[in-house]
């Protein structure tokens, strides 16, 4: 883990809610994390837990009644929450970029691969035609698509579902972006498609020396691929931590259930499963104190009125919300 | 625990009342359907309501404007034009229901065989609907109200014949997209015939849209009859239909237009509370459409 | 590609086919005799026979068919029982006058509804989005011929600025133009609220799809995503519905060319079905038919142009 490296995006407690004037339902809360160069950061959480949302949000890019409430987005000096829609768009795609769960859906069906990234490519940059279509297909390249120079003028719908993906990938870096958001990009795909599409984004982060956000629902992606990890639960992060110590020392009851659901190859024949007891919150409906005291383990009595916010652990790198962290052991 | 029966039939309840609130919560559905309401309120109270006789002429009182005793005046045979309108309604009301009627039994019985039996009898029944499409409908219904002669009896056939395909088009689709499904084999494995299945499943799945197209035709339907009474090729006087009243005040438009303008909104009050209600079941029950196809026996 | 102009041709053929056979039975669907309804309550015994020796209704049905497609194919739809002159020579002639005005007509209504829709969605839930919708929503209810009265009696009595009669005699373009405006307007705004309403829907839909959430993502200008990238998506829709229009229209055309008292397509028929031209009225009709097939035919073609999935099937 390189630890003179630059932080690239800072967010710091970033609040975002949905509504109008009169009704405003928080959907992230105070959330605080940082990327630095060449790391890969995954986040990990349930759907509904705002881990997308937070950094569509980031980027100006939520739908049109949700807006940031609280809190800064820092990237290379600026806050992206205070730059106008003009500024904002000029460093989608060029600072910071993000690929999108379903290739098939995110490529435009009524244009070629190739339209597509010169669209991209000359919103932000003087190119000519050519000239954007010559690094179009580079990029297709670069992406290991093979015989670029026809495939460019293919629809999407004549691409298989891993070719798309990296399309999609190929579009997403076409500005070298520095900070490169993957929301759930293997999804989709089969398992043999994902690890080459995974290897790729590893590969493109060392050549580049950007920044690799993964956010994902698979557990095993994460402690494959991942340097740190944040864990979202309910729209506000309860733990962060580099991958090692968040498998070895969980610090947050969360993190904790999460792990136990996962079947485990060394334990006995018909182990029952261990789901996690109660509901997925309803956001416009949070209890006071912890979210997660309905469905917690280890809960005590003054969770329910207790201030949830990220405190030191073990060690300054591995952040937990719960109180009562020293008391939160993994099953050995 | 409770049972899973009584879960379902929790569940239904609550799906009914999430249902009903959709349709309360819209409010254009809500206008529209009120609207309608009062129409056929009107038409219904017809007798009772209009002033006079719609039919009643007076040589004396020809083309009067608008007064206490005439409030929207008469027409050029001394007729009172607001209780020709008000017995206009009935007309308007009658095609528009045996429309809706004829296109939806007709409709989805043939579209539900076409798209659930497939093979050749789709096709058949495909070319030959295309064919009816193919001809815009206020055409088809006036080529077949000139051979047939005007009245009130050929205008609702010959309007039912040029909207009907519509809907048989729609139906024969969701049909389609019905038939694939794992819970028609399901049903054939059990021993269903395909008559049951068509009847049972199918057709059920298959109402929404359905619903949707033929209130949307229904309004196409008044506007025909309008159409073709203006014209003189429909609902022949002196039988008030908001259309031939239209014809009626065309010529003294100068002077009187209120016979004209007056029977036009009436039209439109109706056409406008059908697409209203069209639209409205339309967004209403599209996420429900959705859920409705997946959810099964 | 070929294959798909093969088979549209072949769906031509056989949905001519089906046109012809259509009106043909459409005349003999006449409750009694043909001839009789054709000459009147006064005809004579001896002129009905005469007239049925002529049109071949003594035939045997099949017969009468074959005949009758052999004619059509030929060219041959029957004589004008009032002007003495080939049926399939008056339709034609009265066509233009209407094309002229179905054209005009339908260039108002995408020049209006068209822009009108994607404001609309993309102003979605605004002043001028409710305000428009509900305009449409009054353009595609109030009958298209209470319209034309509506215009004649504010713009022709009113305020006179447009002639009430729909088309001129006169030798120079401008007094037919005059002439020309208020029906064209009329028809115009009446198809533009069908154009507007679909636009915006279909523009509604697309701009809620993945693929424009990326683009916006990438920084794409949000003009560029409106105007190339989300309405090349909306085309296809909004063709089928101005085809759609197009072929309603001139349905409409009837209503409208008698409502400002204007020649063409429409009156002639009216006309000739009042006078019970029988043979006017079914090579009329069938000529209509003919022309909204093709119409949406060569429609149908373009749709591969803009949507390349529809070119792999």
């Amino acid at each position: 883990m390189s630890n003179a490296s630059k932080i690239l995006l800072d967010i710091r407690h970033l609040s975002v809610a949905v509504g109008d004037v009169q009704s405003k339902t928080p959907l992230i809360r105070d959330v605080s994390l940082h990327v630095k160069a060449r790391e890969t950061l995954a986040i990990v959480g349930e759907s509904g837990s705002g881990k997308t949302l937070s950094f569509l949000a980031a980027l100006g890019i939520a739908p049109n009644n949700v807006k940031v409430t609280a809190g800064e987005v820092l990237f290379e000096g600026d806050d992206l929450t205070k730059l106008n829609p003009n500024e904002l768009r000029a460093r989608r795609g060029t600072a910071i970029s993000m690929v999108f769960q379903d290739p098939l859906s995110a490529l435009n069906p009524v244009f070629s691969i190739g339209t597509q990234i010169i669209e991209v490519l000359r919103a932000h940059l003087p190119m000519t035609h050519a000239q954007a279509r010559a690094r179009a297909i580079e990029l297709l390249e670069r992406v290991h698509i093979p015989d670029p120079h026809r495939r460019v003028d293919d629809y999407p719908h004549q691409f298989s579902g891993g070719m798309r993906q990296r399309a999609l990938i190929a579009m997403a870096i076409a500005l070298e972006p520095k900070v490169l958001i993957a929301d759930e990009p293997t999804t989709a795909l089969d398992v043999t498609v994902q690890a080459q599409v995974l290897e790729l984004l590893s590969q493109l982060r060392e050549e580049t020396g950007m920044a690799l956000v993964l956010i994902t629902h698979d557990l095993g992606l994460v402690a494959r691929h991942a340097d740190r990890v944040a864990v979202f639960y309910a729209g506000s992060v309860v733990e962060q931590a580099g991958v090692q110590d968040l498998f070895h020392e969980p610090r947050h009851p969360y993190t904790v259930s999460l792990f136990r659901t996962i079947p485990r190859l060394d334990s006995p024949a018909n182990t029952a499963l261990t789901p996690i007891v109660g509901q997925p919150p309803n956001l416009a409906q949070l209890p006071e104190g912890c979210p997660f005291a309905p469905r917690c383990y280890l809960v005590k009595p003054d969770c329910g009125s207790a201030q949830v916010k990220l405190v030191d652990t073990t060690n300054k790198e591995h952040l937990s919300a719960c109180h009562y962290w020293p008391e939160v052991h993994p099953e050995s | 625990m409770t049972t899973s029966f009584e879960q379902q039939r929790l569940d239904r309840q609550a799906r009914r009342k999430e249902t009903l609130r959709r349709f309360t919560g819209h409010p254009s559905l809500m206008i529209g359907t009120v609207i309608l309401l009062l129409l056929v309120a009107v038409a219904l109270a017809a007798p009772w309501l209009a002033p006079y006789s719609p039919t009643r002429t007076s040589l004396v009182n020809t083309l009067q404007d608008a007064s206490w005793t005439h409030p929207l005046g008469t027409d050029q045979f001394g007729r009172d034009v607001l209780s020709r309108l008000i017995h206009g309604t009935r007309v308007s009301l009658l095609v528009a229901f045996w429309v809706v009627t004829l296109s939806l039994v007709i409709g989805t019985i043939i579209g539900g065989i076409a798209g659930f039996l497939g093979g050749w009898i789709d096709r058949g029944i495909n070319v030959v609907n295309d064919i009816l499409m193919a001809f815009p409908g206020f055409l088809l219904a006036l080529a077949i109200v000139a051979t047939q002669g005007s009245s009130l009896e050929s205008v609702i056939i010959a309007v039912s014949i040029a909207y009907t395909p519509r809907v048989t088009a729609v139906m024969r689709s969701v049909a389609l997209t019905i038939r694939p499904r794992p819970f028609i084999e399901a049903s054939r494995s059990i021993g269903m015939t395909s008559t049951r299945i068509l009847f049972r499943h199918v057709i059920p799945n298959a109402l929404p849209p359905v619903i949707v197209v033929a209130t949307l035709s229904a309004a196409s339907a008044i506007l025909a009859e309008a159409g073709l009474s203006f014209l003189g090729l429909g609902v022949r006087p002196p039988i008030p239909t908001w259309g031939n009243i239209i014809a009626d005040g065309q010529a003294s438009i100068t002077t009187n237009p209120l016979i004209s303008i007056s029977s036009g909104l009436c039209i439109a009050a109706m056409v406008i509370a059908l697409n209203l209600i069209g639209d409205g079941l339309r967004d209403a029950l599209d996420p429900q459409m959705r859920r409705q196809t997946a959810k099964i026996l | 590609m070929f294959v798909h102009v093969g088979r549209t041709l072949l769906r031509l053929i056989v949905t001519g086919v089906g046109i012809v056979s259509v009106a043909f039975f459409l005349m003999r669907a006449i409750p009694g005799d043909p001839a009789a309804y054709m000459l009147g309550d006064y005809a004579t015994k001896e002129s009905i026979s005469a007239l049925r020796a002529k049109l071949g209704l003594d035939q045997p049905v099949w017969r009468q068919y074959t005949l009758f497609l052999g004619n059509a194919v030929t060219g041959n739809l029957g004589t004008s029982v009032v002007t003495g002159q080939p049926a399939l020579q008056e339709v034609m002639a009265s066509i233009p006058s209407s094309a002229i005005l179905a054209i005009s007509g339908l260039l108002i209504a995408i020049l209006i509804g068209l822009p009108l829709g994607i404001v609309c969605a993309v102003r979605q839930g605004t002043w001028i989005d409710v305000g428009v919708m509900l305009g449409a929503l009054a353009g595609i209810s109030f009958p298209v011929f209470w319209m034309g009265l509506a215009a004649i009696l504010i713009f022709s009595y009113w305020i006179p600025i447009f002639p009430a009669l729909g088309s001129s005699n006169a030798k120079d373009i401008l007094t037919q133009i005059h002439h020309l405006i208020l029906p064209a307007l009329v028809l115009g705004i009446s198809i533009a609220a069908y154009i507007a309403r679909l636009t915006r829907s279909a523009m509604l839909e697309v701009l809620s799809q993945d693929y424009i959430r990326v683009a916006r993502a990438m920084g794409v200008s949000e003009r560029r995503i409106i105007f190339k990238l989300a309405l090349r998506n909306a085309m296809v829709p909004i063709l089928a519905v101005i085809g759609v229009t197009f072929a309603w229209s001139f349905g409409n055309a009837i209503l409208i060319e008698a409502v400002f008292s204007r020649p063409g397509l429409g009156s002639m028929l009216l006309k000739a079905i009042l006078a019970r031209d029988y043979q006017l009225v079914q090579a009329g009709v069938l000529i209509l038919a003919f022309m909204v097939v093709l119409i949406n035919a060569s429609l149908d073609l373009t749709y591969t142009l803009i949507d390349p999935r529809l070119k792999a099937s």
